[in-house]
C-alpha cells in the first residue's frame, strides 16, 4: 500500500491530538477530583449522583428539623420544669395552710405568698421563644396567651400544635398549647369531684374519694343531704341529674365510707342538718383557677368548727386539683421527654444516612487517584512515544540523500 | 538516419521533460487539499518499416492524467457527509452536556435550597427572616431556571445562525461547481476527448467535498464531463452549468426555527428538516429538533409542575394577614404558534389544567374542515375530535375566538417557555401562606375523652371558606353529632367506606372516622360525653401555624411530575441523564464515523496522494532519462560530424 506524504503528517498529528485529549481529560479529572466531568462521561452514574445528592440534601434537611425540634422541645421542657417546681412549692404552702393551729392571719400571709407565686406561674405560662413568639398560645404566637382579668385568668390562644417533619414519615409535635397544659386539667380526683356546699354549717369534711366499682358509675351528679333529728344524723342520696332519690335515711357514722354509684367518699366530723355534699363527674379546671380558689380559701375569715371544716374542705379540694395539675404538667413533660429521646435516635439515624449517602456519592463521582495517576503516567508515555516517533518518521525523506 | 536519431532523442527529451514537469507539479501540490497526483502516460511512436523490419521512432507523450478512483472518491464524499453531520451533532451536544454537567450551577442545588427555605418557614412560621429566606431562595430558583433556559435559547439562536451561514456556504459551493462544470465542459471539448483537465477536476472535487461538509450531496458524472449534484431528498442542486440557490427562512409553524428551502421565482419551497441528511446542516437539524427542543421542554415541564403544584397547595393556606393564599409562582402559559399559512381566523387558547399530566412534547393541531387532529410530535400519536374544547395530557384546548378554516394548523408548545416565564408572584413576606385556614378545639368543659384532629382542607375549600365557628355537639343518647353547617352535606369515611349524610341532619359518631364537609376534613376519636362540644374555627391570628408550610415542604419529596412518576429533582435527573446518554451515543457514533472517514481518506490517498519519496525517485528517473536523451542527441550530432568528415575526406 502507498502512503501519501500529507497523510503521514495528518495521521501523525491526529494521533498526537488524540493522546493529548486523553491526557487533558485525565488531568482535568485529577485537578477537579471528579471522575464524571460531564454527564456523558457516565450518564447512569451522573443521574444517580443527582438522586443521591437530593436524598442527602433531604436527610440534611431532616437533621436541621431535628435540631429545631430538639431546641424547641428543650425550651418547652425547661419552662414546664419551672412550672413543676412552682406547683410543688404552692402545694407545700397549701399543706401548711391546712394546719389546724393556724389562725386567719397566718393563712392570710400564706395566701399572699401563694399570690406571688401565681404571678410567677402566669409569667411562665406567657413565656416566649427565641423568635419572640409566645410558647403556649398555640398558633396565636403573637397573642399573649394568659391574661388576668376580674373574672380570672383567661386563655386567649388556641389549641393549635406545631408539628415538624423530622423523618420521611414522621411529623413530630414541637409545641404544647396552653389550653392542654394549663386549662384542660381534670379536677377532683380525676374522675369525680367530692365537694362540700359553701353554706354548710356543720364540721363535716369530705375526702377526695375513689372509684370502687367503675361499672356502677353512671356519670350523674349526686348529692348527699344530711339531716339531724333527735341527735341522730342521717343522710339521703339524691341523683340531681335525674332528680330522683337513690336512698333515704341512711345512718351516718363519723369517718365511715359512703358509697354512691360506684364512688366512695369518707365524711368525717359532725355535719349539721341541711348540710350538703356533692359528688359530680370530674370536669376541667385551669391551674390558675385552682390556685386562685386556694388563695380565696386561705383568705376567708373563719371561726369555729364549721369554719375549720370550710378551710379543710377548701384545702383538700385545692390539693386534689394541684395534684391533678402536677400530673398534667408531668404527663406533658413525659411526652416531651419521649419525643426528645426519639429525636436523639433520629439524629443518629440521619447522621448515619448522610454518611452513607456521602460514601455512595463518593463512589459514584469521586476519582480513584491511584488509577487516575497511573493512567496519567501511561498516557504521558504514550504521548511522548507518539511525538518522538512522529519526529523520526517525518524526518525520513529520500530528498535528504539526493 | 541522423535526423531520425535526432527525432527519437528529441521525443525522449520531451517525454522526460513532461515527466519532470508533472513530478514538479506533484511535489508543489503535495499539500493542496484534494489534489490527485498526476502521471504522464507515454507510448512508443509508430515504428518505421524497413526491409530489416520495424525500427522504433521514439516516444510519444499521450496524456497527463490524475490517478483517481471514482469509487473511492464517491465513498469519501459520502463518508465525509456522515462524519460532518455526527461531528456537528456531537459538538453541539457537548455544549449542552457541559451546561448540565456542573453540579454547582445545575438546577438541583437551587431546588434543594428552595425547599430548605420552605422548611425554614415550617420551622418558624411567624419569623420574618425565615419567610424572607424562602422568598429569596424562590427568586434564586427562578433565576436558575431562567439562566438554564436562557442558555438553551442562546444555543437555539446559535444553531439558527449556523444554519444561515451553512446555507451561504452551500450556495457558494453550488455556484462554484456549476462554474467549474462550465469550464470543464469547455476544456474537454476544446482539447479533444481523452485529455482530462486534471486540476479543474480536482478543484471541483474539492468543492464537492466542502459541500458534503455542509450537507449530504451526491455527484453524478455526465457524458460531457459535467457533474450533477443532488441533495439527500432528491432535490437537484447543480445541473450542468446551472446551480440552484437554497435559502434559510423562519418556519411557518414555529418562527423561532429556521428551515431551509429552495429559492424559486415565486418564493421559497421549504424542505422538511428530517429529509435533509448529512453534513453540518443535518447535524444541526438533528440536534435542534431531537435534543434541544426536548431539553427545553423537559426543563419547562419541571418549572410548570413546580408552579402549579406549589400554587395549588399555597392557595389552601392562610397568610399572615389571615387571607387565603394566592399564587406563589406566576404560572407559565403554553405557547400557541399559529401557522402563517392559516386562512381561518381561529385563535386557539391552551391552558394547563393539570401539570402532573404534562408531557415534554410539542403538539400540532390540524383542522380538516370537519375534524381536529392533534398530533403529539414526540411519538406522532394522533387523536381526532369534532369539537373543542378538549382536554389532552393535562392541557385544555379551546377556541379563543374566530373560526378555523380547513387546512389550518397550530403548533402548541406547552412547556417550551415555562422555565423562561416562571416568576415569583409575591414579594411581601406576609403573603406566604404558611398556616392552614382552619383550626379545631375541644371545649374545656368537655367531660369525655374525645379528641379532634387539627383538620385539613382540600381544593374545594377556598370557594366555600369557613365564615364562622362550627360547633359540633355530641348527643350521648343518640350517639350523634349535630351542629354541622345547614347547607353542606357531611361525608363520613371509615375503613375506606364513605357515607354521605344530607345537609342539616345529625351525623352518627364513629371513633376515628374522617368527617368531611365543605372541603374540610377532621377526625374525632376517643369517647366523647354527652353535650361535649368540638369546634372548627377560621384560623384567625394563626401566625404560628405551619401546617400548610409543612405540606408545601412535602412537595419537594412527592412524585408530582409526569403522572406521579418522578419528583421535581428526579425529573431534573432524568433530563441530565437524557442529555448525558444522548451525548454519549453521539460521541460513540461520531468516533466510529471519524474512523470510517479516516479509513476512506487513507484508501483514497493511497491511490491519489502524493508521496514525496516516490516523486524524488521519479525526479531522478526523469532527470536521468533527460540526460540520456540529450546524450542520444549528442551522439546523433557526432554521427552527423562523421558523415560530414567522410564528405570532406
Amino acid at each position: 500500500m502507498r502512503i501519501s506524504t500529507p497523510l503521514i503528517y495528518t495521521l501523525g498529528a491526529e494521533a498526537i491530538e488524540r493522546q493529548q485529549v486523553d491526557l487533558f481529560e485525565t488531568q482535568q479529572q485529577i485537578a477537579s477530583g471528579r471522575r464524571i466531568l460531564t454527564p456523558s462521561d457516565d450518564p447512569v452514574a451522573a443521574a444517580q449522583a443527582l438522586n443521591v445528592t437530593h436524598a442527602k440534601d433531604q436527610t440534611e434537611q431532616y437533621s436541621t428539623n431535628v435540631n429545631t425540634a430538639t431546641s424547641a422541645l428543650a425550651l418547652n421542657d425547661s419552662v414546664l420544669s419551672q412550672v413543676t417546681d412552682l406547683l410543688q412549692s404552692v402545694r407545700t404552702l397549701a399543706v401548711n395552710g391546712g394546719n389546724a393551729s393556724l389562725n386567719n392571719n397566718d393563712r392570710g400571709s400564706i395566701a399572699t405568698d401563694i399570690a406571688g407565686q401565681l404571678q410567677q406561674l402566669i409569667g411562665l405560662a406567657n413565656s416566649k421563644d427565641g423568635n419572640g413568639g409566645f410558647l403556649f398560645s398555640g398558633f396565636q404566637v403573637n397573642t399573649q396567651p394568659f391574661v388576668s382579668t376580674a373574672t380570672g385568668v383567661l386563655y386567649n390562644g388556641d389549641q393549635g400544635q406545631l408539628q415538624l417533619q423530622v423523618a420521611p414519615a414522621r411529623a413530630l409535635a414541637i409545641s404544647e398549647n396552653g389550653s392542654a397544659t394549663f386549662e384542660q386539667v381534670n379536677n377532683g380526683n380525676g374522675i369525680f369531684v367530692a365537694s362540700a356546699a359553701a353554706t354548710n354549717g356543720g364540721s363535716g369534711v369530705v375526702s377526695a374519694g375513689q372509684v370502687v366499682s367503675p361499672s356502677a358509675m353512671t356519670g350523674d351528679t349526686y348529692q348527699i343531704q344530711f339531716s339531724v333529728a333527735g341527735g341522730i344524723t342521717t343522710y339521703d342520696v339524691i341523683d340531681t341529674t335525674t332528680s330522683s332519690t337513690v336512698s333515704t335515711g341512711n345512718a351516718y357514722t363519723d369517718g365511715a365510707a359512703i358509697a354512691v354509684a360506684g364512688m366512695q367518699v369518707t365524711i368525717s366530723g359532725a355535719p349539721a342538718s341541711g348540710d350538703q355534699f356533692t359528688l359530680a363527674p370530674s370536669s376541667h379546671q385551669s391551674i390558675f383557677t385552682t390556685v386562685q380558689n386556694l388563695i380565696a380559701t386561705l383568705q376567708t375569715q373563719v371561726s369555729g368548727a364549721s369554719g375549720a371544716a370550710t378551710v379543710a374542705n377548701g384545702i383538700s379540694t385545692a390539693l386534689q386539683n394541684l395534684d391533678q395539675a402536677l400530673e398534667t404538667v408531668l404527663t406533658t413533660r413525659a411526652g416531651i421527654g419521649a419525643r426528645l429521646r426519639e429525636l436523639d435516635a433520629l439524629a443518629a439515624g440521619n447522621d448515619d444516612r448522610t454518611t452513607q449517602y456521602q460514601q455512595t456519592l463518593s463512589q459514584l463521582q469521586d476519582l480513584d487517584y491511584n488509577k487516575a495517576l497511573s493512567d496519567f503516567a501511561r498516557q504521558q508515555l504514550a504521548l511522548e512515544a507518539a511525538q518522538k516517533s512522529f519526529a523520526h518518521v517525518s524526518g525520513l525523506s529520500l530528498f535528504n540523500y539526493l | 538516419m541522423g535526423t531520425s536519431i535526432f527525432g527519437i532523442g528529441l521525443s525522449g527529451l520531451t517525454a522526460a521533460q513532461a515527466g519532470l514537469l508533472t513530478t514538479s507539479h506533484n511535489i508543489s501540490n503535495v499539500n493542496t487539499p484534494n489534489y490527485s497526483r498526476q502521471e504522464v502516460l507515454q507510448s512508443t511512436r509508430f515504428p518505421q518499416f524497413t526491409g530489416a523490419g520495424f525500427i522504433g521512432q521514439g516516444v510519444n507523450v499521450d496524456t497527463v492524467r490524475r490517478v483517481y478512483n471514482d469509487f473511492l472518491g464517491a465513498q469519501l464524499q459520502q463518508t465525509q457527509a456522515g462524519a460532518s453531520q455526527l461531528d456537528t451533532y456531537y459538538t453541539q451536544l457537548t455544549q449542552l452536556d457541559n451546561l448540565f454537567g456542573d453540579p454547582v450551577s445545575g438546577l438541583s442545588p437551587a431546588l434543594s435550597d428552595f425547599f430548605a427555605g420552605v422548611n425554614a418557614v415550617a420551622s418558624h412560621p411567624a419569623d420574618v427572616p425565615a419567610r424572607q429566606t424562602m422568598l429569596s431562595s424562590a427568586q434564586a430558583l427562578v433565576s436558575r431556571f431562567q439562566l438554564l433556559d436562557g442558555q438553551l435559547i442562546e444555543m437555539r439562536a446559535g444553531v439558527n445562525s449556523q444554519i444561515s451561514s451553512t446555507v451561504g456556504t452551500i450556495n457558494a459551493d453550488a455556484s462554484g461547481i456549476a462554474e467549474l462544470n462550465k469550464r470543464i465542459t469547455l476544456a474537454t471539448a476544446g482539447a479533444g476527448a481523452g485529455e482530462p483537465p486534471n486540476d479543474l477536476l480536482d478543484q471541483r472535487d474539492a468543492l464537492l467535498a466542502d459541500l458534503n461538509h455542509q450537507i449530504g450531496a451526491t455527484g453524478v458524472q455526465q457524458s460531457d464531463g459535467s457533474f450533477n449534484v443532488y441533495l439527500s431528498n432528491g432535490q437537484a442542486l447543480v445541473v450542468g452549468e446551472q446551480s440552484y440557490r437554497l435559502a434559510a427562512i423562519p418556519d411557518s409553524n414555529d418562527p423561532q426555527n429556521l428551515q431551509v428551502g429552495l429559492q424559486t421565482a415565486s418564493g421559497v419551497v421549504a424542505f422538511r428538516p428530517s429529509d435533509l441528511q448529512g453534513g453540518a446542516l443535518g447535524g444541526l437539524f438533528a440536534y435542534r429538533d431531537n435534543v434541544l427542543g426536548s431539553a427545553e421542554n423537559q426543563l419547562g415541564r419541571i418549572a410548570a409542575t413546580l408552579a402549579q403544584s406549589f400554587n395549588d397547595q399555597h392557595q389552601l393556606g392562610q397568610d399572615l394577614n389571615g387571607q387565603l393564599g394566592g399564587n406563589f409562582f406566576t404560572m407559565p402559559q403554553p405557547q400557541v404558534q399559529v401557522s402563517v399559512l392559516n386562512t381561518g381566523s381561529a385563535a386557539l387558547a391552551v391552558t394547563i389544567t393539570s401539570a402532573d399530566a404534562l408531557t415534554a412534547s410539542d403538539y400540532r393541531l390540524q383542522y380538516d374542515g370537519a375534524n381536529y387532529t392533534l398530533t403529539r410530535l414526540s411519538d406522532n400519536t394522533q387523536q381526532s375530535f369534532a369539537t373543542l374544547p378538549q382536554t389532552v395530557d393535562g392541557l385544555q384546548l379551546s377556541l379563543g375566538s374566530g373560526t378555523p378554516a380547513a387546512g389550518d394548523s397550530f403548533l402548541i408548545q406547552p412547556t417550551r417557555f415555562a422555565a423562561r416565564d416562571l416568576a415569583v408572584a409575591i414579594n411581601d413576606v406576609s403573603k406566604i401562606a404558611a398556616g392552614a385556614p382552619i383550626r379545631t378545639s375541644i371545649a374545656t368543659a368537655n367531660t369525655g375523652s374525645g379528641q379532634i384532629s387539627p383538620g385539613s382542607v382540600d381544593a374545594s375549600y377556598p370557594s366555600a371558606a369557613l365564615a364562622s365557628t362550627v360547633t359540633l355537639t355530641y348527643d350521648g343518647t343518640t350517639g350523634k353529632f349535630s351542629g354541622f353547617p345547614a347547607t353542606q352535606a357531611v361525608t363520613v369515611t371509615s375503613g375506606g367506606t364513605s357515607t354521605t349524610y344530607a345537609a342539616g341532619t345529625p351525623v352518627p359518631y364513629t371513633a376515628g372516622a374522617t368527617i368531611s364537609f365543605g372541603g374540610i376534613s377532621i377526625v374525632i376519636s376517643g369517647t366523647p360525653a354527652n353535650n361535649d362540644t368540638f369546634s372548627i374555627t377560621p384560623n384567625t391570628g394563626g401566625a404560628g401555624d405551619n401546617r400548610n408550610a409543612q405540606l408545601l415542604a412535602a412537595l419537594g419529596r412527592q412524585n408530582v411530575v409526569a403522572n406521579g412518576s418522578a419528583t421535581l429533582a428526579g425529573a431534573y435527573g432524568q433530563l441530565v441523564s437524557f442529555v448525558g446518554n444522548t451525548t454519549r451515543q453521539a460521541q460513540v457514533a461520531s468516533d466510529a464515523q471519524a474512523k470510517l472517514l479516516s479509513q476512506a481518506q487513507q484508501a483514497q490517498q493511497s491511490i491519489s496522494g502524493v508521496n514525496l519519496d516516490e516523486e524524488a525517485a521519479n525526479l531522478q528517473r526523469y532527470q536521468q532519462a533527460y540526460q540520456a536523451a540529450g546524450k542520444v542527441m549528442a551522439i546523433a550530432d557526432s554521427l552527423f560530424d562523421t558523415i560530414l568528415g567522410i564528405a570532406k575526406g
